[in-house]
Formats: C-alpha cells, structure tokens, sequence
C-alpha cells in the first residue's frame, strides 16, 4: 500500500519523514526546489493502514488563492459594488502550479492521504486545498488527518498511528473569511481610491487599501491619538503625610487619594492640622504573594516581545515560527492558556538543565521544587501553551530574534513550573482629624520564580517601623500637595495587541501582521516613546508631572514608498514605540465616523461579529452561506452608505490632509 | 383639631418643617370619604419631597432656615444649631476629573457602551494585566485597596473613596456647600437626584463655610424636581467643558 504524506512546509515534512522513517528515507527532488519528497517505510499500526510505502512532501502554505473573473480587472468598471456578487474562482496560484502538480503526480500512485499541515483553521483549510489536488490524481483516495502540535519525535509518533479526519467545518470557516475578504477588501479599496483621487495633491495616485481588520486597527490608534491631542489638563490637590518612627520614614497617603477642588482640601487639610495627633486604626501584617505567569499564549508572547525583547509582534510571530519549524518550541499559534494534566512537564524542564544561563534554575524545580503550572481559562482544544521542545544551546544555529524567543520562552515556561513569589505585607491606617491615611509596605521572603523570570520585578517597598492600634502620635509633616493631570500614553504596540484581543479584531495569529499593513499603508507611524519611562498607561493620568516632550507632533505626512516599506521601524535602538497616525490614517477614520453610522468602518464592531461567525461556522451553528450571506449585506449596506455621504469623507480629507478647516 | 393641621403635626413628627396650611389643603385629594390619615401624611410628604422649597407658599415662615452668616469662609468651625431641610441643586464628584467625566459622557454619546458592542477600551495597561483578574490576595490587588484607590475607570459604580460636594439649598433660597466628609451612599451622580431633600440635622459641622455630611448628620429624603433634574442632565457635559475651559483661562 501507498500512501502520500504532505505537511504545510518543507521543515515539517524533512523532521515529519526522519521520524518516520528512522532516519532511513530517500530523498527525491520535486521541480519546485524547495520541496523534497521522502520516501520510506512505515507502519501505521493499521488504523486505517497498516505497513505502508510513504512518500511525504509538502506545499508552501495556500496553494491556491480567490479572485475575480477578468472582466472585473478594471477598477471603474464594472462598478466596485459589483464586486459583492460578482462570480469568485477559486486558483492554484502561478507559483504554486508545480506544488499542486507533484501532489496530483504522487496521488496517482497512492491509495492514501495523510495530511500533516499546522493544527489550526488556516492549516485546515490547506488541509482541503491539498486534498483537492490530490483528488485530481486519484478521486478513489482515503483521506487522513495527523493532529500534532510540535514535531519532537515521540509526540510525531503518536500522532501517525492516531490519525483524525479534516474538520470541514473548520475549512467552511476560512472559505468563508477568505472571500468575504476579497470581496470588502477590493469593493472598498476600490471605491476609496476611485472617489479620493478626485481631490488631487498626495491622494491622486495612491492606492488606498481597505482591510476589515487594518481599519478598526487604524481606528483604536486614531482613538488614542485624539485623547492625547483633546485631553485638557486640571489641576488637583491632596495632602501627604509624612512620619519617622525607630529610624524609618514612612509615607501616609491619603485615602481620598485626590480631590479636584482646592477649597475642600484646604478646609480638610486644616482640620487634620487642628487635630495635631494621628491614631493608627488598623495594622496588618499577612503573607503576600506574587503570582507566577499563566502558561504562555500568543498574543501574550506578542505583548511581552514588544515590551521587553524590543520586537514587534510579527518579528516575534516570525522567529516562534522558525523555532517550531526547527523543533526547538511547540506551535506558536494558541490561546491556550492551560496544560494537559497527562503532559509530562518535568521532562521538558529537565533538556533545560543543561544550561549555563537558566540551568541550575530547572535542575532545582527537578530536584523537588516543581509545581504545576497555574491553569488559565482559555482553551483552543487543538495546541498547549507555547513552551519548549528541546533543548538549544547557545551554539545552536539561530538568529538574533530567534535566540531571543527562544529564552523567554523557556524562562516564562520555568517560570510557570515554579513557585510563586512570597513576602508579608504590612497595611497601617491612621486617622488624622477626620481623615484616612495608609501605609503600605511589602518585605519579599523568597523570589522564587522571579529568579528565572527576568523580565518582572517585585521589589520590596522599604519596611515599615513598628505601629500598634490604638497608638497616638504627632505626624512629624503633613503637606498639601498640588500636581495637574497628565493626557495619557500613545498607543504602544503591547496595547494595540490587547485592545486587537478584547475586540476581536484578527486572530492571535494575524494580529501582528495587520498591525504592519497599517505601517506598511502609511496609516499610522511608529516613533519612540519620549520623556516619560516606563509608566504604564494607568499611571500616566496620575502623573504629577506636565506630559515631557512630545510637541510638534500633528500629521507628519510624508508619502514615499507606500507597499514594499516593510522596514520594522521599531526595536531600533531605544525603547517602546507608539503609534501616531498619519494625516491620512486620521482623516479616513474620522470620514467614516462622521458619516455616523450605526456601524461605522473604524470601529471594531462590524468585524467583531464577523469573526464571532467563524467561529460559529466551527461550532456547526451556522454555515458557510448563511455567514457570507449575511456578512455580505452588512457590508454592502455600509457600503451604500459611505456612497451616501462621500461628501463627509471628503470633508474631512480635505481637513485633515491638506489642512482645509472648512471641513 | 382640623385634618390639614393633623398632617402638619403628623409632619412635624417625623423631623419635618411645617408647611402652611394652604399648602397641605391644595394637596389634599378630592376624595370622599377621605383615606386614612396615614396615607394622607404620606401623600403630603411625597409632594413635599418633589416641590420647590424656595416657593414661599409650601413651607409656614416659620420653617428654619440657615443662620445668614453660615457660608462664612472666615469661620473656622460652627455647628448648625436646628435641623434644617435643604434641596440639592447641583452635586459634583471631586474624586474624578472633569475631563475624565467628559470622555465617559462622550463614549455613552457615541453608543459605544451600549449592550452588545461594547468597545473595550484597555484594561489599565500595566505589567501585569493577567493578574488583576485572578488575584485576591496578590500584591495587585493591595495596591487597590482604599489606601491608593485609582477610583474605579467604571462608569456606574461610584468607588468607596469617591468625596462628591453638593449645593444645597434652604427655604428661605439661601445656599451651602455640603462636602462628603464621609461616604454616604445615596450621593452619586445618577444617584442622586436634582431637587432631591436633604434633612441637615442639628449640630451638623460647617467649616469654613461648608457643610461636612457624614452618614449621622443628615438624612436623604429622597425625591427630586422634575424640570431641574432633566434640565441639569442635559446640560451636563456643557457645563463640565465650560469649567475646565475656564479653569484653563485662570492660568
């Protein structure tokens, strides 16, 4: 019997066929140089096939693509609303002709077809394209699936011999997001660039790109950049207290924390001062912990590779990638945030004991100190969270960002195998007059997974001398303070990551390539974060300093090399960056907000619902033509609308981009 | 002793001012028999509850009032010598920004946080944001405690530490300022309402010209005026941009 194996890239099926085979297969090269096929025995263990002949070769992602019959070719005519029902052929792409053409060829010879593309409903879906060009050379084919989710050898094993069928439901939802895709994408694209060349000057030949996705992305930074550029400062008051006690200053902060009015925090104030003695109503000493991280996620990795590895999301998408590739991580594409209870963890915290770096740490969690990870609540049911495969020294052939990754994955994955942090925390509340003040203090006992996790901190606030309740003393200061609201924080890209995440916006694996195709469009740029460090978003309102240097901003426009402009502007140098929008990326959102729709193309809605559908479509609680249908209409609504009132986006490109108030 | 006088002292019982007496008669129903003095009490109440005090035909002259020199900012500390029923005219968190107040006013104008697509704006963006939902005895959640309170980025819920201060206003159409000195829990905006009636009680502090309000000295009647009520929410976010532009002029 002969059966034909295929994966979703070449490195899959090379480490796939050396499982397999044992190291003993042939290696035979196909007309596309980048695809071998293997040929080797192997036995399934007869479920549905037993001892078999295997070839096992591989495609490069989609082999085919969508598009719109030839006579749509011309962006005037037919008209771009045309393009919500015109006819959509579905391709093998130029490129992939002779891909497509060695599976057909192989088919032929096989009665069996093992796919072995990645685990999610992309890979699915080229599970099917793969299957249908099989089928070209062999309609008579038994097809099968091979669930796997990291390519370590014992783990390959196990999946050949538990083979599972392809999910239609899963290729019925992609089906779907693809064309709804094509076809919002080129109507919209389309119909922007045909209406905005009208006003001349930088808009008369540019393309202007519409994405589902990129738009609501444009729109959060949009949001962001107007509550910067709005916001007013005020000015509020607050009254600190300050005491020294066995040699140990302590700070009482108020517990009104601030107040917007002068007046009343005067009149306060004076009735702490009249008051002359403090009385301390509550001190509490109890242990306190430090929670370890969950089991790691994408859009986690994306999130802390932007914060602290100085990557964007899809540089750190790219390097997990090639890590999964060359065996050295599980798949980096969950949202899984939970281990298998049956997963045998403390094997894969033992590869790590060999390392100079983080090696004594695993040793120790071997020697006793292992805890189970904590459980998150997300599970996608088809990956476990990113963790580490085998073991890559410091001489293992990887590149920068990938060395990288690959040390923060297996650090967060000790981490998780740790302990949390512990330490006591002491709370004292005094009453002053009428008035609360608190202090607080915290002592770490034992840092415990802070050792191997280097990029959290918990550092002690200095301890606190001893109070007792119902003890009376004569604050040694107490100050009215005055300080001014700050505007918050720019959009960094951690936070456009999670605002993607809570929305809805794209998939954990696509949300860092839409963050670059508004880069790539010139919607929005990237510059370093100024003045201010490291402040998280929700200090920057608390801030008692005015906002430091971030003048002359506005549109810098700037056309240039639109497409093609893939340069990651940041982890350059320096630190975070923050994205700004560009005149343009600021003028298209607001045209489509003003034109107030209930659903306007900026906001998250619109394609919220569409990916809530998807995954319906994978659920089995609608289908595929009930979703395009529908999704369909939506759009061409908007459509209609935008059409309506071309006048308000206009307006407001002519405000925006060429700086005309009349708008 | 006539009916309308047994309301008033029925009235009277319960900490009220006297109204007049062509007051309680205008209120009564045209009904025969009449309901029992009970209900007809209760009645009198609630409309007094949603009237204008200031009206001088709703409340007998000799209702008391605030002493005139009570808004004295020079006056360090007195003490209200009478229980007092004042209005609530205008009432103002100090906990929150103005422009905070806006933005909140402006995404509720926008729809955004109508039910079903919420936009979700960032979680407080901190170091730790997968903490905050699974700690409770973690150092993050500490840091929430009263003691360094951020105040809530919730709309609706009005956080613990929240101090609002009210203008209120006695028969006589004299105005106070009443501070939160202590949190009580029927003084919120969306709460509390417009013309809503405020029993300040004798011994009450007023320092420096201000009434400071905690739980034992004063009682929330309830009710409101209808007119000022809807006339202060419509105007709201024009009057909160109005001050903070005016605020920025004094600089």
């Amino acid at each position: 019997m002969k059966i034909l194996c295929v994966a979703e890239k070449p490195s899959i099926a090379k480490a796939v066929a050396e499982h397999l085979s044992g190291g003993r297969s042939e290696t035979r090269n196909t007309r596309n140089k980048y695809i071998k096929n293997y040929v080797f025995d192997y036995d399934f263990g007869g479920q549905p096939w037993g001892n078999c002949t295997v070839t096992m070769t591989s495609v490069l992602g989609h082999i085919t693509a969508v598009e719109f019959p030839s006579e749509y070719k011309d962006w005037r005519h037919p008209p771009p609303e045309r393009l919500f029902d015109a006819p959509v052929n579905t391709v093998i792409a130029d490129d992939k002709k002779d891909i497509a053409q060695n599976i057909e060829t192989q088919a032929r010879y096989s009665q069996g077809l093992c796919i072995w593309t990645d685990c999610d409903r992309e890979g699915e879906h080229i599970g099917h394209e793969i299957r249908e060009a099989a089928r070209k050379g062999n309609a008579a084919l038994t097809v099968k699936r091979a669930r796997f989710s990291n390519i370590e050898r014992a783990h390959i094993l196990h999946a050949a011999r538990h083979l599972i069928m392809l999910d239609d439901r899963q290729v019925n939802a992609v089906a779907a997001r693809i064309e709804l895709d094509l076809r919002i994408g080129y109507a919209l694209t389309r119909f922007l660039s045909n209406n905005l060349k009208s006003l001349g000057g930088p808009l008369a030949n540019l393309v202007i790109s519409y994405g589902s996705c990129q738009f609501p992305t444009l729109g959060f930074v949009v949001d962001r950049y107007f509550r910067v550029k709005n916001f007013k400062p005020e000015t509020f008051w607050s009254i600190k207290v300050k005491h020294k006690k066995d040699g140990i200053d302590v700070n009482f902060s108020w517990s009104r924390n601030r107040l917007f009015d002068r007046a009343s925090v005067v009149i306060l104030y004076e009735r702490c001062l009249a008051a002359k003695t403090a009385v301390v109503t509550k001190v509490q000493e109890k242990p306190t912990k430090k929670w370890k991280p969950l089991p790691l996620t994408t859009v986690e990795l994306q999130k802390m590779s932007t914060r602290f590895l100085r990557m964007t999301g899809q540089q750190a998408m790219t390097a997990a990638e090639s890590l999964y590739n060359k065996g050295f991580i599980s798949y980096p594409r969950t949202e899984t945030d939970r281990f298998d209870k049956g997963m045998n963890l403390r094997t894969l915290v033992q590869k790590q004991a060999q390392d100079t770096r983080w090696g004594a740490f695993a040793q120790n969690l071997i020697n006793g100190g292992f805890q189970l990870p904590r459980d998150g609540r997300h599970d996608d049911k088809a990956h476990p969270p990113i963790h580490p495969i085998t073991y890559a020294g410091p001489s293992a052939a990887l590149n920068e960002f990938e060395k990288k990754i690959y040390e923060f994955v297996v650090r967060r994955f000790l981490a998780c195998c740790s302990e949390d942090a512990k330490g006591v925390a002491t709370d004292i509340d005094i009453l002053y007059g009428e008035e609360s003040f608190h202090a607080h203090g915290v002592i770490v006992l034992e840092r415990n997974y802070l050792e191997v996790y280097v990029y959290e901190k918990w550092t002690g606030t200095a301890e606190l001398p001893k109070f007792t309740l119902g003890e009376r003393f004569e604050p040694h200061e107490a100050m009215m303070t005055e300080g001014k609201t700050a505007p918050p924080s720019y959009l960094t890209e951690a936070d456009l990551i999670a605002l993607m995440d809570a929305n809805g916006i794209g998939t954990d694996a696509t949300m860092a390539e839409h963050i670059q195709k508004i880069q790539d469009r010139d919607y929005v740029r990237t510059v370093p974060r100024s003045g201010r460090q490291g402040g998280g978003d929700d200090d920057a309102e608390d801030s008692d300093e005015a906002p430091a240097g971030r003048g002359g901003r506005g549109g810098a426009r700037g056309r240039g090399g639109r497409r093609g402009a893939a340069v990651p502007q940041q982890a350059r140098g320096g630190g975070v960056m923050e994205f700004i929008p560009t005149r343009l990326g600021v003028a298209l959102i607001e045209g489509f907000d003003r034109m107030n729709f209930e659903t306007s193309l900026g906001k998250p809605f619109l394609r919220k619902e569409m990916e809530l559908k998807m995954k319906a479509i994978c659920d089995g609680h609608t289908t595929k033509q009930v979703v395009l249908h529908e999704s369909i209409s939506q759009y061409r609504r908007v459509y209609n609308q935008s059409q309506e009132n071309l006048n308000v986006l206009k307006a407001a490109c002519r405000q925006y981009i060429f700086d005309n108030a009349a708008g | 002793m006539d009916l309308a006088a047994q309301i008033r002292s029925g009235l009277q019982r319960q900490g009220l001012p006297t109204p007049t007496l062509e007051w309680v008669q205008a209120v009564l129903p045209n009904r025969n028999p009449m309901p029992p003095l009970q209900a007809l009490i209760a009645t009198a109440k609630a409309r007094l509850m949603v009237v204008d005090i200031t009206n001088g035909t709703v409340l007998d002259a000799s209702a008391p009032a605030l002493s005139p020199n009570l808004s004295n900012m020079e006056v360090v500390e007195t003490k209200l010598s009478r229980d007092v029923l004042v209005q609530v005219l205008d009432i103002d968190n100090l906990t929150k920004s103005k422009w905070e107040q806006v933005e909140e006013l402006e995404a509720i104008a926008r729809g955004e946080q109508t039910r079903g697509r919420e936009m979700i704006r960032l979680p407080a963006a901190g170091e730790d944001d997968d903490e905050v939902s699974y700690s409770s005895a973690s150092t993050q959640a500490l840091s929430s405690a009263p003691g360094g309170a951020r105040g809530g980025n919730g709309a609706s819920a009005t956080p613990k530490n929240s101090t609002h201060r009210l203008v209120l206003q006695d028969c006589k159409g004299q105005k106070v300022h009443g501070l939160e000195l202590h949190r009580i829990e029927r003084i919120g905006i969306g709460t509390m309402n417009i013309g809503e009636k405020i029993l300040l009680k004798k011994g009450a502090t007023v320092a420096r010209g201000m009434v400071l309000l905690e739980p034992t000295n004063c009682t929330i009647l309830g009710g409101k005026v209808e007119a000022w009520q809807k006339a202060w929410f419509d105007n709201r976010l024009a009057r909160l941009k109005e001050a903070i532009e005016s605020q920025g002029r004094d600089e």
